[in-house]
């Protein structure tokens, strides 16, 4: 086959991703940008040009920045408590304490909170919560609390109840990417560190996590960018209550977007959140990127 | 792990009891909210509630599995998510393998960026779309309907299965396809023929992925449907917050049949995807 026909060959076979992507991704983006320098006249169904007002707006708006706070301290939250228990998971699962077979199951059940959706675990999390529910029981039967605690009715802990949730359901990603990454750190080098005469921290500290500080990276970063984002759990469980403690900056977009069919005001919202997440992504793709050019595979 | 390596990191006989108690106490912390869900879809309301808890089931009844398997409305969910789930997988995996082959066999202007542009929309916060697609979905008269779901859950999907599809078409040697083109085969008749067949295991578990990305998929979902003719699950399930004289047992039968497909793919999980993709993270 001539060379330049090859060449055209490939466009064809990405042709149909690239022109549904622009589509469904690309053109709802540039809407998005344009109904944010715009007023929705709702009677009259039509719209007038605003320019940078719904911004001007955005800047005073001390419920954006609340939301926005909001969202970062779940999406903080929600990234570290990934991380410790990921890591100290898959520590637990690393090694030879027990046979193969056993060991994979272990890690097979320890995966499953992963599989369910948000709303799913809002509602089984939404049970043990109750004031009469397993886990008042234990907190008030061992003494540490003289009455059930309100999880998600109680201001300054709703949030950090969400977050709770989250980090039951999306460890397990943590878990597996450790655990692929310290199967490949050589066993050598413990070895070394051990006739060294490094204790078992040191090892830890000095071998297993510089190793796999580049896993760790990727996936944090991945995992504040989406977290970050966060809507199921708070639009399900709280409604952003009580007292606005939990509510997001994907909710509060949603509640004036939609809700309350402020077109414009939302969509500069949206705007505002690309930019910060876009900010945030780049630096994610420059790492992975320089993945691609030693030659690893997608980092997902 | 290879062989030496367990020798070093073989604890000792008490560390080997103390690591088999950590493991068990992780377990049961992890799986007792997925056990407790399952002990309230088989007893009464009242016991799951009780003061203080009944912590194994007393009064087991399967009642609540029977009322849900007999509700037209509840059973309308089940299709519906089912529906949007498979659509949303075969979709992606269709366009996604063909886009994985031109990256992944053709020299293409830009690919790199274009890949990295792939990744970085499954990154986009999906709430920046929602307003237009609300505003498209009307225009077009497909709000609340499968079509509107299954578009925009493809949207996201598809830049993963792309990225997915493309590791496993570069580890299949060309050769293979060189041979079978000398052969006279097209090269859509060696995409169909020679690669698809051979990564199979890699096609099932990017549809897994897709399909799990769909079943679980509520803002898009919260925006694009009104009503039980086209509202997935994740819907169903949120509407049971703002309901009065909450009916445990009943939604917990509900979440417990909407965990079967989860589980099914769990088993996919186990067998291919971790390991695949722990093989790409330390290749």
């Amino acid at each position: 086959m001539p060379r330049s026909a090859r060449e055209l060959t490939g466009y064809f076979f990405i042709a149909p991703t690239l022109i549904f992507l622009a589509l469904v991704i690309a053109l709802p983006l540039i809407s998005t940008v344009k109904l944010s320098f715009e007023e929705l006249e709702f009677r009259s169904r039509s719209t007038t040009f605003v320019g940078l007002a719904n911004y001007a707006e955005l800047l005073g708006d001390r419920l954006f920045w609340r939301s926005l706070w909001n969202s970062f301290l779940f999406a903080l939250g929600s990234t570290v408590g990934h991380l410790v228990v990921g890591i100290c998971f898959a520590l637990l699962l690393q090694g030879g304490w027990a046979s193969a077979a056993l060991r994979n199951f272990a890690r097979g059940l320890l995966i499953l909170p992963w599989l369910f959706s948000l709303a799913a675990a809002a509602l089984i999390w939404g049970l043990l919560y109750q004031a009469t529910g397993p886990i008042n029981h234990l907190l008030v039967a061992s003494g540490l609390f003289g009455r059930p605690i309100d999880f998600l009715g109680n201001p300054d802990l709703a949030l950090w109840s969400l977050v709770l949730i989250n980090v039951w359901k999306a460890y397990p990603f943590y878990m597996v990417m450790i655990l692929g990454g310290l199967q490949a750190i050589p066993g050598d080098l413990y070895e070394a560190a051990r006739i060294d005469g490094a204790g078992a921290w040191q090892r830890f500290r000095y071998v297993t996590l510089p190793l796999l500080r580049p896993i760790i990276v990727a996936t944090t970063a991945l995992d504040m960018i989406t977290t970050f984002t966060t809507f199921d759990l708070v639009k399900i469980m709280t409604n952003g209550g009580p007292m606005r403690s939990t509510q997001t900056l994907t909710f509060y977009i949603w509640q004036v977007g939609l809700r309350d069919v402020n077109f414009g005001y939302g969509a500069a919202m949206s705007v505002a959140m690309l930019l910060i997440l876009g900010v945030a992504t780049l630096l994610y793709l420059r790492v992975v990127s320089r993945g691609i050019d030693a030659g690893a595979g997608a980092e997902i | 792990m290879p062989a030496p390596a367990r020798k070093y990191s073989q604890p000792p006989e008490p560390g080997r009891l103390l690591r088999l108690a950590a493991v068990a106490a992780a377990l049961v912390l992890v799986l007792f909210p997925i056990l407790w869900m399952v002990f309230a879809s088989m007893r009464p309301t009242l016991e799951t509630l009780s003061d203080p808890p009944v912590w194994l089931p007393r009064d087991v009844t399967f009642a609540a599995y029977g009322k849900l398997l007999a509700d037209p409305t509840q059973l309308r969910y089940f299709f519906n998510t089912y529906l949007i789930a498979l659509a949303t997988a075969g979709l992606s995996v269709l366009l996604g393998s063909l886009s994985a082959y031109g990256f992944s066999r053709f020299r293409i202007a830009g690919a790199r960026y274009i890949l990295l542009g792939l990744l970085g929309v499954q990154l986009l916060p999906n709430v920046a779309l929602v307003l237009p697609f609300f505003n498209m979905a009307q225009a077009l008269g497909i709000h609340n309907t499968y079509l509107a779901l299954i578009v925009a859950d493809t949207s996201f999907a598809l830049p993963i299965a792309a990225w997915l599809l493309k590791g496993f078409f570069d580890s299949i040697p060309v050769a293979l396809e060189d041979a079978a083109m000398l052969d006279g085969c097209t090269r859509l008749q060696s995409l169909r023929y020679v690669v698809l067949p051979l990564a199979l295991p890699g096609l099932i578990g990017t549809a897994v992925f897709a399909f799990l990305w769909a079943w679980n998929e509520f803002l898009f979902a919260v925006v694009l449907t009104a009503g039980p003719e086209a509202a997935p699950l994740t819907i169903r399930m949120s509407q049971f917050f703002s309901q009065y004289g909450r009916d445990w047992n009943g939604i917990m039968a509900l979440n417990v049949v909407a965990s079967i497909p989860l589980l099914v793919a769990f088993v996919w999980l186990q067998r291919w995807v971790v390991e695949g993709m722990t093989a790409g993270a330390v290749k």
